[in-house]
């Protein structure tokens, strides 16, 4: 194996030495100073090394270790004394990173003087580049990715199918599959904006708003418990109406983002932005008797710095809120400046045993149709904390009808750099007002210094990094993969854009469109990028396997939530309710109970066939079916999910009573479909979950299984009764058990097929 | 941009290339959509895994969730008994490490134990008479009176130990050692929790989680209540042989849709669902203790095969480490005892030891114990003063973070060694500290990795369990 890696690496290594000279400094050289070296010789000024810092150029050249040989010297000495990095730093430099910086100091260490770090230059806008394929090119996203192909000497793949194409399109923008008339709909449409038009109708469905909510609500760690040791309950489904609601009004993005952050503050508040703020109120509350109170507020503090960081900076803010940031050019200082922003809300360090945390608000019956007068902004109660237990400070808690917002205190609390992030640590030395950090663009004189400044910095148009990240986001949601990969990381510590310009086009673009969301979708979906068939070629799989380049469409798992709510949509059982409290599907027994002091009360009847982003989300003890799936866990922000594969996942998708009885109801659905064969049963099946037709060979295959399995249930008719009583719904006393059963297990075969939870 | 586009797409196919030689059964296959894992050596370890001949092929963690109180059980302090009821001064205690449940009390009475301290074995190692058998076995073990944490409420406490910190989000000890060392048997995971006891302290799926690792290295819970691992049986009616024609099914179907899409994934996915039916085979075989000799039995007391309790878990342990299975995780919760302490205590006591004393025995008996690394201790101690109202038959006890007991045993660890000393009050550690962090790097060192280096880059930072701190324990290991 080792061998194998060497001879593919030398022709590597070797052209490298080659073109020595040519190394860029921003991309080539400085990420690998950032990995290896700026951990003692980087920005952080507490743990600097030898008073020598490799990230300030100015500092750098000063200390003259890049020209003087000194630098050469460390890293190419075998004296355990001498070497760069030090053997017992445990750092690892590889040998073709080591070959790389030598190459660069030979070559006289080339460093120009705008070094800054490509994400904290404000986007640009370069011209389309040019092509030769102009013909495939649908929209301008088409321009930059097919030059990247034709540099390469590769071509686009051709169109998808028209099934393959409606089913992609609507998972990407309901989270559900096609209908079979919607299919033959757009089948049978010849016009040539044919595609256009089902991608208007997808837009304008409410599911698109369900379903583009879920990624927020990940990122938001939106959730129905506080998260820590009891894990009480709270009360925050309004907030995930709201989000619905916006998303499918296309509220445009700004004023999307400006409610959320800042909805208690603005001039024209309202009920619905208070409610939009509870995005900020999200985070997990500790109510452990015991905990102290200041302690925590400090960590709710944080976190919202740290949600903000990632969803709207792609910058890990947390480094820097126990020391300077190791890699980027985040102080500590800044940090807490940011802090400072979301350190007066009225709030309590504990939680209440169970119930809504102040600041909260009470909401109306009529909700979501509030009347005029109950649109109106309300003033939340204070918090009123009252000492139980000896001396367990706990707050009033809300009752199931109120909804947790963010409201300012009236009496500003002090805002100092902790150290070692420790809240009984401050600084105080120096009052911390409110700030944005210096790199990340400029602050104009005439926001005012709050959330609503904050927001207005966020948005700016010069702002280099939040259109890029939500831009990047989007890319991620069609494609599984950001043009930057690292959608959390923007920094000098994450991945180069696959496509730096159409990235920055993308940015400027959303800007220049006014925030809008949906046409940023539609723009999307109607490139020709976004339409490619899947197929990968060999020389793709080989030479970019990730499809970094885009020579094929995506072909990417559903996500969890798609998938259980597939199932249930295809066997007819999804209850497509917008909105209202969260719900309790089927669970494992005892699923709280056995670890917790708190018992899951199972829901009846439609509850159970909710689409799963109101599943009821318990922060200790989450949906385990969601989780085997690889849902984010709701602890902290997270907006890049990890797909691995594994057995539990066959285990829930075959035996899980949701998917069995998505299975029997599945087979229901056919068999009550007049005047077919078991043949056409089986292929409508089929075409239900995949949205295409089986082939002869496939259809052969499933039917000589349900032979086998009518063999096995009519030996045996008391197991295919047990079968048909997995899951509550009933199985309709008309059909013939044995029949019924052997068509729920191809049914099941069916909903366990690799294209049944892939999108092609 | 170009050099370096090229530059990585050669590095993804090195990854490429190298997983695509893994065999089937091996569990590390992932998706490429996260293609940025390090290579991985035939049993799905990192390459270069282990760092170094481990002392501990694998690691049972008996957690005593809540907190056992060290006064009570391991580290007696006689002479208190002539200071009943005493106020503990300020000097003695500190004001700002009490937690806010006991801060505002009047008065801190000092509670001496109500249990009795003897000597037990060659080593004559101190322990109270809440656990005989385990002082039947004492010189198989190292006692560590002199853990101390930061963290003074259960959760906080708890993730620390588990993850390395105190705030959520970190993968927890034995994901980290999958991740590290992979595993050896294909048709088990590498890494389990089991759950027992009821009321007291809940706990939380992160303490077994994946954290930022891929969610394969999770720990796998084993369930007390209906299937033992989550949807492991067929649904009601259906046979095995129905499943292996529904699985040839789906392998020659999807193997179609593998050759169309030349996805290596597919292949992934067909190979977990063959692992999925041997786990539908070798679970219930695990969990089978028919083939277990009454002798074994005894050893793990009446409660040996009721499904979901401490001595169970500890039997079910067993066997999963003979397995092969790499990191077994117990937790037994009832521990936090701030009212009613003396029976509290005898109570957990009664449910835990003989069962792990059983474990001792029955690891030794097969050859197992010097390859196996045994763990026990909960998240933190409790106060030597009284919660609540002092008589002097009853107490309660709030959290201590100051000192504390652990215990470990086997896997290369020196038996009947007493290691550490607290203060006259049971208050702080007088001689030889030993952190969280520290008992993770000891832990991670017998399995032959050196914490320093198992590190995983997340958000641009290379994290480890032990955070920056951490050494190992050199003194307890033989």
């Amino acid at each position: 194996m080792m061998i194998r890696v060497i001879c593919i690496l030398l022709p590597f290594l070797l052209g490298g030495l080659a073109q020595a000279a040519d190394l860029d400094f921003v991309q080539e050289v400085r990420p690998v100073l950032s990995d290896s070296c700026y951990n003692c010789h980087g920005p952080d000024a507490k743990a600097r090394k030898g008073k020598l810092r490799l990230d300030d150029r100015a500092a750098a050249f000063k200390s003259e270790v890049l020209t003087n040989d000194e630098m050469l010297k460390r890293l190419t000495s075998e004296d355990p004394d001498e070497r760069m990095p030090p053997p017992d730093s445990k750092r690892v430099l590889s040998l073709k990173d080591r070959a790389k910086l030598v190459q660069w100091l030979k070559a006289g260490a080339k460093w120009p003087e705008d070094d800054r770090h490509w994400a904290f230059v404000p986007p640009g806008r370069s011209a389309l580049p040019k092509i030769k394929n102009e013909a495939w090119v649908r929209n301008e996203i088409d321009s930059f990715i097919l030059a990247r192909l034709e540099r390469k000497g590769w071509q686009p793949s051709p169109q998808t199918d028209k099934a393959t194409l409606l089913r992609r399109v609507t998972f990407d923008l309901t989270g559900l599959p096609p209908t079979i008339e919607e299919l033959d709909d757009f089948l049978n449409d010849d016009a040539p904006d044919a595609y256009e038009k089902a991608v208007d109708r997808l837009l304008q469905s409410s599911q698109y708003g369900e379903h583009m909510a879920l990624g927020w609500m990940e990122a938001s760690r939106y959730a129905d418990t506080d998260g820590y040791q009891n894990d009480r309950l709270r009360y925050m489904w309004v907030w995930r109406d709201w989000l619905i609601k916006a998303l499918n009004d296309n509220m445009p993005f700004d004023r999307f983002v400006t409610e959320q952050m800042a909805g208690d503050l603005l001039p024209d508040r309202n009920f619905y932005t208070q409610v939009a703020t509870g995005y900020n109120r999200n985070h997990r509350i500790n109510s452990e008797g015991g905990s102290i109170p200041d302690e925590w507020i400090v960590e709710y503090v944080a976190d919202r710095v740290e949600t903000m960081g990632t969803m709207f900076l792609g910058l890990t803010l947390t480094c820097s809120r126990c020391h300077d940031h190791k890699y980027d050019p985040v102080g500590q200082k800044d940090f807490y400046r940011l802090f400072a922003f979301f350190n007066n809300i009225a709030e309590a360090g504990l939680g209440p045993n169970n119930g809504n945390s102040p600041p909260f608000i009470k909401v109306p019956k009529s909700w979501p149709n509030l009347s005029e007068e109950e649109s109106e902004f309300v003033v939340p109660d204070p918090p009123k904390v009252k000492v139980v237990q000896t001396s367990v400070p706990r707050p009033q808690p809300g009752a199931p009808d109120t909804v947790m917002v963010l409201h300012e205190r009236s009496n500003p609390r002090p805002t100092y750099l902790l150290n070692r992030g420790l809240y009984d640590q401050p600084d105080k030395s120096e009052k911390l007002q409110p700030a944005t950090p210096p790199v990340l663009g400029v602050w104009k004189k005439e926001w005012p210094k709050n959330r609503i400044g904050l927001s207005q910095w966020l948005l700016d148009p010069k702002h280099p990094l939040t259109a890029r990240v939500t831009i990047n986001r989007l890319w991620q949601h069609y494609f599984g993969m950001g043009l930057v990969k690292t959608s959390e990381n923007f920094g000098v510590q994450g991945e180069l854009p696959s496509h730096p310009a159409l990235l920055d086009w993308l940015a400027t673009e959303f800007v220049r469109r006014d925030w809008n969301i949906k046409a940023m979708h539609k723009l999307i979906v109607t490139s020709a990028t976004y339409r490619q068939a899947s197929e990968a070629l060999t020389l793709h799989l080989e030479e970019d396997p990730e499809n970094r380049l885009l020579a094929h469409g995506p072909r990417k798992r559903l996500s969890p939530y798609q998938i259980r709510d597939a199932a249930l949509f295809n066997s007819g059982l999804l209850v497509e309710k917008i909105g209202g409290p969260s719900v309790k599907p089927y669970m494992p027994p005892r699923i709280w109970k056995s670890i917790s002091n708190a018992t899951y009360k199972q829901d009846k009847g439609e509850k159970l066939y909710r689409r799963s982003m109101y599943t009821y989300w318990r922060r200790t003890v989450p949906p385990p079916t969601m989780m085997t799936l690889n849902a984010a866990a709701r602890e902290v922000c997270i907006v890049r999910n990890d797909q691995t594969t594994t057995p539990l996942q066959a285990l829930t998708m075959m035996n899980n009573v949701t998917f069995v009885e998505s299975a029997r109801f599945l087979a229901e659905r056919v068999m009550k479909t007049k005047g077919l064969s078991h043949s056409r049963r089986i292929a409508h099946a089929f075409r239900m979950v995949t949205s295409r037709e089986p082939t002869p060979g496939e259809t052969k295959r499933l039917l000589a299984d349900l032979r086998f399995y009518l063999d096995d249930f009519r030996r045996r008719p008391e197991a295919a009764k047990q079968l048909l009583t997995v899951g509550e719904k009933k199985a309709d006393p008309m059909l013939d058990a044995v029949t019924l059963a052997s068509y729920a297990l191809v049914a099941n075969t069916i909903l366990n097929l690799d294209e049944a939870i892939m999108q092609d | 941009m170009e050099a370096m586009e090229e530059f990585r797409i050669q590095q993804t196919r090195r990854a490429f290339l190298e997983r695509s030689t893994l065999g089937l059964g091996s569990i590390a296959l992932g998706s490429l959509l996260h293609g940025a894992e390090k290579p991985r050596n035939q049993i799905g370890g990192l390459e270069g895994f282990p760092h170094f001949a481990p002392k501990a092929k694998r690691v049972i963690y008996l957690f005593q969730s809540g907190g056992p109180s060290q006064m009570d059980l391991f580290d007696p302090k006689p002479h208190l008994a002539d200071h009943f009821g005493e106020e503990v001064p300020e000097s003695i205690y500190p004001a700002e490490r009490k937690t806010t449940m006991t801060s505002g009390q009047a008065s801190f009475p000092l509670a001496p134990s109500t249990f009795k301290f003897a000597r037990h074995g060659a080593s004559g190692i101190h322990l109270s008479n809440a656990m005989p058998h385990l002082a039947k076995v004492i010189d198989e073990v190292c006692v560590i009176k002199s853990m101390y944490t930061e963290a003074i409420n259960h959760d906080p406490a708890a993730t620390l130990f588990q993850t390395g910190s105190v705030i959520p989000g970190r993968p927890s000890m034995g994901a980290w050692a999958s991740y590290g060392l992979g595993s050896v048997n294909a048709d088990l995971p590498s890494f389990v929790a089991l759950t027992s006891g009821t009321g007291g302290q809940p706990l939380y799926d992160r303490l077994w989680g994946a954290g930022f690792l891929p969610g394969r290295f999770q720990g796998v819970k084993f369930r007390g209540q209906g299937d033992p691992i989550l949807d492991l049986y067929n649904p009601a009616g259906v046979t095995r042989a129905q499943r292996r024609r529904m699985l040839d099914a789906l392998g020659e179907l999807n193997a179609k849709q593998a050759s169309r899409y030349n996805d290596p994934a597919i292949a992934t996915r067909i190979a977990q669902y063959e692992l999925a039916f041997r786990m539908q085979m070798s679970v219930p075989e695990l969990i089978d203790f028919k083939s277990e000799p009454k002798s074994t039995l005894d050893l793990y007391g009446p409660e040996a095969t009721k499904v979901g309790k401490y001595a169970y878990n500890c039997l079910l342990a067993r066997r999963l480490a003979e397995r092969g299975v790499r990191f077994i995780q117990l937790f037994h919760r009832g521990w936090d005892s701030h009212g009613g302490a003396p029976k509290q205590i005898a109570a957990r006591c009664r449910d835990t030891d003989q069962a792990t004393a059983g474990l001792l025995r029955d690891l030794k008996q097969r050859g197992m114990l010097e390859d196996t690394l045994v763990v026990w201790g909960g998240e933190f101690g409790r106060t030597v003063y009284c919660q609540g109202k002092l008589t002097r038959t009853n107490y309660g006890r709030d959290h201590h973070p100051n000192c504390f007991t652990y215990w470990m045993a086997g896997g290369g660890v020196k038996g009947g060694l007493s290691y550490g000393e607290t203060d006259d009050y049971s208050v702080n550690v007088v001689d030889k500290p030993v952190h969280v962090h520290d008992l993770q790097a000891t832990i991670m060192h017998q399995l032959g990795i050196d914490h320093e280096r198992l590190t995983y880059r997340y958000q641009g930072r290379y994290f480890r369990l032990t955070d920056v701190h951490g050494k190992v324990v050199k003194d307890v290991l033989s």
